[in-house]
């Protein structure tokens, strides 16, 4: 079993704490997403499910808790792909991407036959195929998205964490880094938790919502649930409406506020 | 979509695009870097002070071996001249310029920065103030027959590495190398200004810390070779099995740690081999600049930057200049020595200035 | 090197002064060592050095000139010496340093005249703003430099006699010592060691002109003139040069011996090690140029003579 559950999380830098009293459940095969506004802790709960900043509390995956395993074994059951990755210079895409094969390899072991198949298949369905030898810094920014998510799949983790996967990106990009991601999840149950900013694309991708604010988990549960007006009103401090799409999706789309309106019809 | 359709293909055989996007060791050049070795040191073999011809070095090379022995007509003082000087200063320098430049690579990889060298971390610097006690302090003793000199700066070298490292390591976090390297620089500073002090007011030894500091490749003989050897085999094979995490560590502390590699560890291993290492070369040959540098530097110039091939390369490459760089320094002045850190530095400055407008908009 | 022939052309000049007509006195000759001042020196840079009246307190930051100055007498005027001034023992040794003298603390002595082998870290500008005299002895390069210093530091100090003196004893020793060796048949090679990575010293330096004086090869002399006058020389061009003297100058510094040179990779084949003419001398004896070098050479004599007799 791959859910993911957070019990009692807190996460503190340097005693400030970010995150508090967390409880959380993902089940194999979900997509939760991660929403709130700017410095909510959305990123720092990634971060401590990959164990990349200390936290308290318990964080499990299945029966097994985080703390308790190896960084390869960690590494195997949990992938990240990080909002900005580090593309280091005049690395090929392949190279990069053989990367993501380090945690099924011994300290000073090497890859091999099968990891470069496993690598290459990745890099086919991810349409990569044709620039494995392409520079990353010769890459445009929907190559690099593309390249990075193959990365974090050469793990082969079942969970898989996703920070902002669609900043910097265009529409289409958007779409296609999504669908992507989504097509994997279908197909081979990944558990996929993704901090998002772009709140149409969470309620229509996600299948569940967490809505954090100031490091406290404030509602969770599908779009039409926590996708409200109100709430948004409340915890974005935004004007918006929500128009119901597909069926459980939702979109969100910011309108002009009361005071600029005021200001507009004050005018001649 | 048309990513979406994709996903039914059958998964085939690695492609031939990924293969070739996969860094693997050019034979070409480790060829080219091989014959090269030899080369410089066949020519190092027979060029120096005193001529010795073509035939009495090959009667000499062949002599120990059974078959050609007896037809050896070799001068025994020239054969004695080529055995217990000239061979074994060659294959020391062999050694120490394969030493320093692979821990040149490897120290840019740890740090993930193209100005890394072991001296960076305060190396020279502990191990001059090492030398420098010992030569002031306790003159002549030796420790279970071995010069206490060279040993002090061994010993040096390694403390001040060390010092960086527990430095370095409490005020600096996970993600960054910026705060080691401050304490590997502030350490050589306080390092060097100790061995100054003591210098100064022990005027009677400077010269010998000066010659000291100059290099000593001139006196060490076979003796030598077989001192720094042990130390050099270990750290170059460590160093050499951690190729694929020297690559993997390029994408920064945290993403290789997501990756399920310890970057600390790695760095640690790496460091500590690498300087390990080096401080047995300098212990040996004092210290020689820029070979750290500029022979990596070179190497990924031409042939590219995965450590797969940039540190097999630099052994070679590295070993290769020194050599030269030895050869220059014993036979342009001849019969007198200039010191060769003088020669590496006088051809690795300007060569540095070349790298550094080369890659200057990509790699710093 | 300009600064050297400048010098050199200065002292030849206080030389020719020194043998016409004795140092530049205002006074008519006399045995008092009082009337024989005020002298005046012509230093390196055509600077000139007065000094006008006998000094008593004399501060010496040179091995060399400390040694001269109790050679002839003036010991008793010394107040201070440098940390390098270790001979004679009765020479008021101090913490001043020569290489890098503090102005200041060669003032507390309040000296009448200092004298140093170099003007190093703007001793003769500091001291001469305190109308302190500072006479420079630089290092020799051949006896009769040796001796015009020896000449000069007695005008300087009122020992003009003394110095005549010391001179002709010296003189008359060294050629005694020269005149006790057998000519040579072949001529010998000697090997002069200052440090234990082979720096050596060639013909150009007072002690290359010592091994001169003995009619000894240098094998130092076979250096080019770039690598200078001290150079470091390759271990396989001494082995196949094989000298028939080895002298080692690095036994206090670096504790050379027979031992540890017939150690050395492939030197037991050198003729010197075979013979066991190895011979050990005092650093500092074989590195200054003052009145000690006739003991220096009185060390050496005995070994050219053996190997000259069995040549």
């Amino acid at each position: 079993m791959n859910d993911v559950v957070l019990r009692g999380v807190e996460i503190a830098y340097e005693s400030e704490v970010v995150v508090s009293g967390l409880d959380l459940s993902v089940s194999s095969g979900e997509w939760l997403a991660l929403i709130g506004p700017n410095g909510a802790g959305k990123t720092s709960i990634l971060r401590a499910i990959a164990r990349l900043v200390a936290y308290s509390g318990e964080i499990r995956i299945g029966t097994q808790a985080v703390a308790d395993m190896s960084g390869r074994e960690l590494a195997r059951r949990v992938a990240m792909v990080m909002q900005e990755p580090h593309m280091p210079e005049g690395m090929s895409v392949s190279q990069y991407v053989l990367l993501g094969r380090s945690p099924h390899l011994a300290y000073f072991g090497k890859e091999g036959r099968g990891d470069q198949r496993v690598v290459a298949d990745i890099l086919e369905r991810l349409a990569l195929g044709r620039l494995a030898a392409r520079r990353l810094d010769h890459l445009s920014g929907g190559e690099r998205q593309r390249a990075a998510i193959a990365r974090a799949l050469a793990q082969q983790a079942p969970v898989l964490l996703v920070d902002e996967p669609t900043s910097s990106l265009d529409v289409g990009r958007q779409q296609e880094v999504l669908e992507l991601i989504d097509g994997l999840r279908a197909e081979q149950g990944l558990t996929v938790i993704a901090a998002m900013h772009d709140l149409t694309l969470a309620g229509q991708y996600a299948h569940r919502l967490a809505l954090l604010v100031a490091g406290k988990l404030v509602a969770v549960g599908s779009p039409a649930e926590v996708l409200t007006e109100p709430a948004i009103a409340d915890h974005y401090g935004a004007q918006v409406r929500v128009l119901q799409l597909n069926g459980a999706g939702r979109a969100v789309i910011p309108i002009r506020g009361h005071a600029a309106a005021a200001v507009e019809n004050q005018l001649p | 979509m048309q990513i979406l359709a994709r996903f039914s293909r059958p998964v085939g055989d690695a492609p031939e695009a990924l293969l070739q996007g996969l860094p693997r060791l050019p034979w070409l050049w480790a060829g080219a870097g091989a014959v090269a070795l030899l080369g410089a040191m066949v020519l190092g073999v027979l060029v120096g002070p005193v001529h010795i011809g073509l035939g009495t070095v090959v009667q000499v090379l062949v002599a120990p071996i059974p078959l050609f022995g007896g037809m050896s007509s070799a001068d025994p003082g020239q054969a004695s001249i080529l055995w217990s000087l000239r061979i074994p200063r060659v294959v020391l320098g062999a050694v120490v310029g394969a030493m320093l430049a692979t821990a040149g690579a490897a120290y840019q990889g740890a740090f993930r920065n193209p100005l890394a060298d072991p001296y960076l971390l305060g190396a020279a610097a502990g191990a001059n103030l090492g030398a420098t006690l010992a030569i002031a302090f306790a003159p002549g003793t030796s420790v279970i027959g071995v010069n206490v000199v060279p040993l002090a700066g061994f010993i040096g070298a390694a403390a001040a590495v060390a010092g960086a490292y527990a430095l370095g390591r409490t005020v600096t976090g996970l993600r960054n190398t910026t705060g080691l390297i401050l304490a590997g620089v502030a350490i050589a500073a306080f390092f060097n200004a100790i061995q100054t002090y003591i210098q100064q007011s022990q005027t009677n030894s400077i010269r010998q810390v000066y010659s000291w500091i100059l290099g000593r490749l001139v006196t060490a003989g076979w003796d030598g070779v077989l001192l720094v050897l042990p130390y050099v085999v270990v750290s170059v094979a460590v160093i050499l099995l951690h190729r694929r995490l020297l690559d993997a560590l390029s994408v920064g502390d945290e993403e290789v740690t997501s990756l399920g590699i310890s970057a600390r560890r790695v760095r640690l291993i790496v460091v500590i081999a690498a300087t390990l290492g080096t401080a047995a070369v300098v212990a040996i040959a004092g210290t020689i600049a820029f070979v750290g540098i500029i022979v990596p530097h070179t190497v990924r110039l031409l042939v590219g930057r995965s450590y797969r091939v940039v540190i097999p390369l630099s052994l070679l490459f590295g070993a290769t200049f020194l050599v030269l760089a030895d050869t220059v320094a014993r036979t342009l002045a001849a019969p007198a020595e200039l010191p060769i850190g003088v020669i590496t530095a006088l051809v690795g400055a300007p060569f540095f200035i070349v790298v550094m407008r080369s890659t200057r908009a990509a790699a710093l | 090197m300009r600064k050297h022939h400048i010098w050199q052309a200065a002292t030849a000049v206080i030389a020719m002064a020194l043998t016409a007509c004795g140092p530049t006195s205002s006074a008519t000759p006399s045995t008092s060592a009082a009337a024989q001042f005020p002298v005046t020196f012509t230093g390196p840079n055509g600077t000139s050095v007065t000094i006008t009246k006998q000094p008593h307190h004399i501060v010496s930051l040179s091995p060399s000139a400390t040694e001269m100055l109790f050679a002839v007498s003036a010991g008793s005027q010394v107040v201070a010496v440098d940390e390098q001034s270790n001979y004679p023992a009765n020479a008021p040794m101090t913490k001043l340093s020569g290489f890098q003298p503090s102005i200041e603390a060669i003032a507390a002595y309040t000296p009448d005249l200092v004298i140093a082998a170099d003007d190093t870290a703007g001793l003769v500008h500091g001291l001469g703003a305190l109308s302190i005299p500072v006479l420079i002895e630089p290092a020799a390069k051949n006896m009769d430099e040796s001796y015009k210093e020896i000449e000069q530091l007695g005008a300087a100090t009122g020992h003009v006699a003394d110095a005549a003196s010391l001179e002709r004893k010296m003189r008359s020793d060294l050629s005694a010592i020269v005149a006790s060796i057998p000519k040579q048949a072949k001529q010998l090679k000697v090997y002069h060691e200052l440090d234990d990575t082979y720096y050596s010293a060639t013909s150009a330096t007072f002690i290359g002109q010592v091994y001169a004086l003995l009619s000894l090869k240098n094998i130092a002399d076979g250096a080019t003139a770039a690598a200078g006058d001290y150079p470091q020389l390759s271990a396989e061009y001494i082995v196949a040069s094989s000298p028939d003297l080895i002298v080692l100058a690095d036994t206090k510094c670096c504790h050379q011996t027979l031992t540890t040179v017939a150690a050395r990779p492939g030197w037991s084949s050198i003729a010197a090690v075979k013979t066991g003419q190895v011979i050990g001398v005092d650093d500092d004896v074989a590195s200054r140029w003052g009145p000690r070098v006739v003991d220096f050479l009185r060390v050496l004599a005995p070994h050219v003579k053996q190997l000259g007799g069995a040549a």
